[in-house]
């Protein structure tokens, strides 16, 4: 095996394996909202075209959509349904109503970035997703562990934070939950997605500029202090954002998986 | 690529050694992309990766090893063997690069994560290896090495020790078997036998002990350091849930723990972050301990807690909520764009007033313009069916609605009075037709009160659309209001009944009597004793008040009027004599009776109480007209007789409630009783006619010497009853059965012998 990758080593491709190493670190995001359908997926679909490996969750029960009526959402499971076949689904059912109400907009974009909603309380932190190539945002992202959970709602991030307390964090692995309050619309969606990249461009700049600094200095028990690493940098980094985007509240805490 | 390779000069300068380590790189991403996808590899990859991620090795590889490593000890996919296998072996990388003295702080960050998932797999191997000392001896030295690094660490770096410290911790306390068994999480103080060789339960527990302290004192300081109070917070669950002997230390801790303290401090936009997230994760730690074990003894005091940090968080954040709720009342006064309110931007119809010439009726009181509902014959429609529509778009109507439309048809109706008064006086007042005339407009319009209710107003809708005549243009002008300025309406004189009609209203009626029966309830069991002789005969609105009063109404509503002849109240009986013919005419109260009867007959065993009931109010009416001399017709005999036979062909010898029937109704006559010799015919019915016999003898004194009568009757005609029914003669009326006996020889009893068989 290692004999077979070592043939496919050539000049060029080192070049580029260098450049990934050093500037090419991109961070690892999950987005989450209730259904995953809206504002997470908005943000799955920026964050990938952003070049980020990025997942994303729901944290509801349900996938509920809008209905005819307020008292009739459409409902469907996670994990289960696909964006295609509820896209086609409410195009069968009234192709007028969700058209003009965005539904349709919303999944036809939706099932082109990945095969349905899936629910974060039912992923498995850390199992590999390589049978995920097909989705938007997948490179990188194959060990199925993020660095950032950025949820789009003060419950979701609740969720997310009690759930993963719950779960006793066997994985050791530290992670940056973020909330983000973005309200549950199209409109507000979608500006909530540029304010989710301009964060990750913001994080990930600071993560890129550890790594480079650190790799050049030397650890000295006594003063590395000194110089501030990412973790630290978190809280100025968003507090930054957030005097750019003050229509978003956000919250944030350092959680384990 | 080559704009890449020009600008960095610094990789293209170190060419040589830059290639072989980037080479190497891509190698390593093929290899985990590989166990990645087949799981199997692990082992032999993880292994083979060791020695090119060594501490000699280039900075890049070292940190791509340390979170491979990581990332391989942590994986969910593998069991517990599997990991077992892979942990020990990587124990003397793991420590070589730890012990690098001037390390990076990614490698050292990665390394502990990779120590704290290894600690318990390393811990679970030795319970079970003892003899394998060596991997031991290197993990206790990876553990002292990172605690020596933990305090003056980078804070990366930090993070991880302090989950290294919590997973020494969980593996080295008591469990109490709660957590879900994965991850290792599930390895604890419980596994160690007492008399292992290497490890010492006690001295582990306490070093746990030492540790959490250590861990807790980051809370104890009440450090504003929130990555590293987040990241203690956001581990301690665990502990506190399963790990009995943490909880206490844990929670006092943190009830102790301040996390608005910084809010003193200047709010800069990240101290806004940090005092924001500080508050938030203490208050999830605790609510996700409330809502996990509300029974907990602190949970009072967690409860309180929460409290007083939600209160002190709205008080330092009250500007800002201020600020926010503003700027939700500006946008919600502007409206939300996708979601617009409908009700306010509700088009007001308009009523047209109506242009010159003849209108219809039914002209006069549309509102709609759409020419296809104009035309539609609403009497098309069945009447109940009207009356349901109606009553249901009233109920939803909007009042503003209704009252624009009634006086919009008010304003109608006061022009054509206007146009009819103006022609009137031209004009010869024309023939009125009743049957077209409209109803009561001119009051209508005189009476009119504005402060009338909405409801009322609808009812006189309503009332002129019921009356409206099908539409047809009524006469000329001219007529039409002349139609509509006069004429005072009478009501046509209702039909003359004949007795035919009159017998079939009767019956209708009482068939009507009869429908609530099957909705309403049963009557409450509890409240029935409490009646008694206190009792209002029909207050409960339930099934046996509807059953009192239909009785009521068969007995008594109709007593003395459609009586015999003669008597006080002749005078009205005589009227109705004249226009009814006597013969043909079924009483109301016999037709109710009739109807009574069929429904005691459907289900008699369950309904014989009403069957009582019934008859006592036969024999107090019966009693009533006795006493006024009034000779009417007396029922209560003719019902009970009829009620016998009717539930006597039905009756088997489980029915009891013959007994209780005969105990209960008010008077027994000698026809009543006769009916029960019927039932001696049949041999499994024979104990039952006389058991109730021998109870009336018992129990009603009265009517004991007619029931004796009829023992001895049966006595007399069937043989098959005699030896029960001689039993009771013999006590009840001694000497009988001998005096019977001893004529035998005379030849009456062949006689019987022939009636009995």
């Amino acid at each position: 095996m290692e004999a077979a990758n070592g043939n496919a080593g050539s000049a060029a491709t080192a070049q580029n394996g260098q450049q990934e190493a050093e500037s090419g670190f991109r961070l690892k995001f999950c987005t989450v909202c209730a259904s995953n359908q809206n504002r997470s997926m908005e943000g799955h679909l920026r964050l990938a075209q952003a070049n980020y490996p990025v997942i994303s969750f729901g944290t509801g029960s349900l996938v509920r959509l809008p209905g005819p009526t307020i008292t009739q959402p459409n409902v469907y499971k996670f994990n289960e349904t696909s964006y295609d076949s509820i896209y086609r689904e409410l195009e069968a059912k009234d192709p007028r109503l969700y058209r003009a109400n965005g539904l349709l907009n919303m999944l036809g974009r939706n099932r082109v970035i990945k095969w349905g909603p899936e629910r974060w309380q039912d992923w498995q932190v850390g199992m590999p997703r390589v049978k995920h190539e097909t989705d938007q945002g997948s490179v990188g992202m194959e060990a199925g562990v993020p660095d950032i959970v950025i949820t789009c709602e003060e419950r979701c991030w609740d969720a997310v934070v009690d759930d993963l307390l719950n779960r006793g964090s066997p994985l050791n692995r530290p992670v940056h939950v973020i909330n983000i309050d973005i309200k549950d619309n199209h409109q507000d969606a979608s500006i909530g997605g540029r304010a989710i990249v301009d964060l990750a461009d913001s994080l990930n700049k600071a993560a890129l500029e550890e790594r480079e600094k650190v790799g050049a200095a030397v650890f000295d028990a006594g003063g590395a202090a000194s110089r501030a690493n990412f973790d630290e940098r978190v809280p100025e980094v968003l507090g930054e954002w957030q005097e750019r985007w003050p229509g978003l509240p956000s919250t944030w805490t350092l959680s384990w998986f | 690529m080559a704009a890449d390779a020009t600008s960095t000069p610094s990789a293209a300068s170190n060419n040589a050694a830059a290639i072989s380590v980037a080479e190497q790189l891509e190698q390593l991403g093929a290899a985990r992309k590989l166990v990645l996808e087949t799981p199997t590899y692990y082992d032999r990859i993880v292994k083979g990766v060791l020695p090119i991620i060594g501490p000699t090795a280039p900075l890049a590889l070292r940190r791509w090893g340390a979170e491979f490593l990581a990332e391989s000890l942590a994986t969910p996919v593998l069991a517990m063997r599997d990991k077992e296998n892979i942990t020990v072996a990587v124990l003397d990388t793991l420590r070589g690069l730890l012990d690098g003295a001037a390390e990076d702080a990614i490698v050292l960050k990665a390394c502990v994560a990779a120590a704290a998932s290894a600690y318990p797999v390393a811990l679970r191997w030795i319970i079970h290896n003892s003899y394998h000392t060596e991997s031991w001896e290197q993990m206790s030295a990876i553990k002292s090495r990172i605690l020596r690094i933990w305090d003056g660490a980078p804070t990366p770096v930090r993070l991880s020790c302090i989950k290294f410290a919590q997973r020494v911790v969980l593996a080295q306390t008591a469990s109490n078997g709660m957590e879900q068994k994965y991850g290792g999480l599930d390895i604890s103080l419980n596994m160690i036998p007492a008399n292992h060789p290497i490890l010492d339960p006690r001295q582990l527990e306490a070093e746990a002990t030492g540790l959490l302290d250590r861990m807790l004192g980051v809370l104890q300081d009440n450090s504003s350091d929130a990555l590293l109070v987040d990241a203690t917070l956001n581990c301690l669950s665990i502990l506190t849930r399963t790990r009995p002997n943490t909880s206490n230390r844990i929670l006092n801790t943190v009830l102790n723990f301040n996390p608005l303290k910084l809010a003193n401090s200047p709010m800069t936009p990240k101290t806004k972050v940090l005092i924001r997230s500080l508050e938030k994760t203490t208050r999830m730690f605790l609510t996700h301990l409330l809502r996990r074990d509300p029974n907990n003894p602190l949970s009072g005091r967690i409860q309180q807690y929460v409290e007083r940090l939600m209160r002190s968080r709205a008080e330092i954040f009250d500007e800002a909520g201020r600020k926010r709720a503003l700027a939700d009342q500006a946008a919600a006064s502007y409206g939300d764009a996708k979601r617009q309110k409908v009700e306010a931007s509700a088009p007001l119809f308009s009523i047209p007033p109506l242009g010159p010439g003849p209108h219809t009726l039914a002209g006069v009181f549309t509102l709609t313009d759409n020419l296809g509902l104009q035309a539609f014959d609403v009497a098309q429609l069945p009447a109940n069916l009207t009356a349901m529509v109606s009553v249901r778009t009233l109920a939803s109507l909007d009042e503003k609605i209704l009252d624009l439309a009634v006086s919009g048809i008010r304003d109608r109706l006061t022009s054509l009075y206007a146009a009819g008064a103006a022609a009137a006086a031209a004009a010869q007042p024309a023939v009125i037709n009743a049957a077209t005339a409209p109803l009561g407009v001119e009051e209508e319009d005189d009476d009119y009160e504005p402060d009338l209710t909405p409801a009322e107003d609808t009812e006189q809708i309503l009332n002129k659309l019921d009356n409206a005549p099908p539409e047809e243009p009524m006469e000329p002008a001219v007529d039409a209001s002349a139609a509509l300025a006069l004429g005072p309406f009478t009501l046509p004189p209702p039909l003359t009944l004949d007795a035919e009609v009159a017998t079939k209203l009767c019956q209708t009626a009482a068939a009507r009597l009869f429908w609530p029966l099957s909705t309403l309830k049963e009557s409450g069991a509890v409240r029935k004793p409490k009646a008694g002789i206190n009792r209002l005969a029909a207050s409960s609105y339930d099934r046996d008040s509807w059953l009192t009063l239909v009785t009521r109404l068969a007995t008594r509503s109709t007593a003395g009027l459609d009586g015999g002849d003669g008597g006080p109240g002749s005078g009205i009986k005589s009227e109705q004599e004249a226009v009814l013919d006597r013969a043909a005419r079924v009483s109301l109260g016999d037709s109710i009776r009739e109807m009574l009867f069929t429904y005691i007959l459907e289900d008699w065993r369950r309904r014989i109480e009403i069957a009582v009931a019934w008859l006592c109010e036969e024999w107090y009416n019966d009693q009533l007209t006795k006493r006024n001399n009034s000779g009417g017709e007396l029922h209560y005999e003719k019902c009970a007789l009829r009620l016998v036979d009717g539930f006597l062909s039905y009756i088997t010898a489980q029915d009891k409630v013959l007994t209780r029937f005969l105990a209960e109704i008010p008077e027994l006559s000698r026809p009543l009783l006769g009916k029960l010799k019927g039932l001696c015919a049949d041999p499994t019915t024979v104990q039952l006619a006389l058991t109730s016999l021998l109870y009336l003898v018992m129990m009603r004194p009265p009517v004991r010497e007619i029931a004796l009568d009829t023992v001895a009757e049966i006595w007399t005609e069937h043989e098959d009853a005699r030896p029960l029914a001689a039993k009771y003669l013999v006590k009840w009326r001694p000497g009988f059965v001998e005096s019977q006996t001893q004529g035998s020889g005379s030849g009456a009893p062949p006689a019987n012998t022939a009636i009995a068989t």
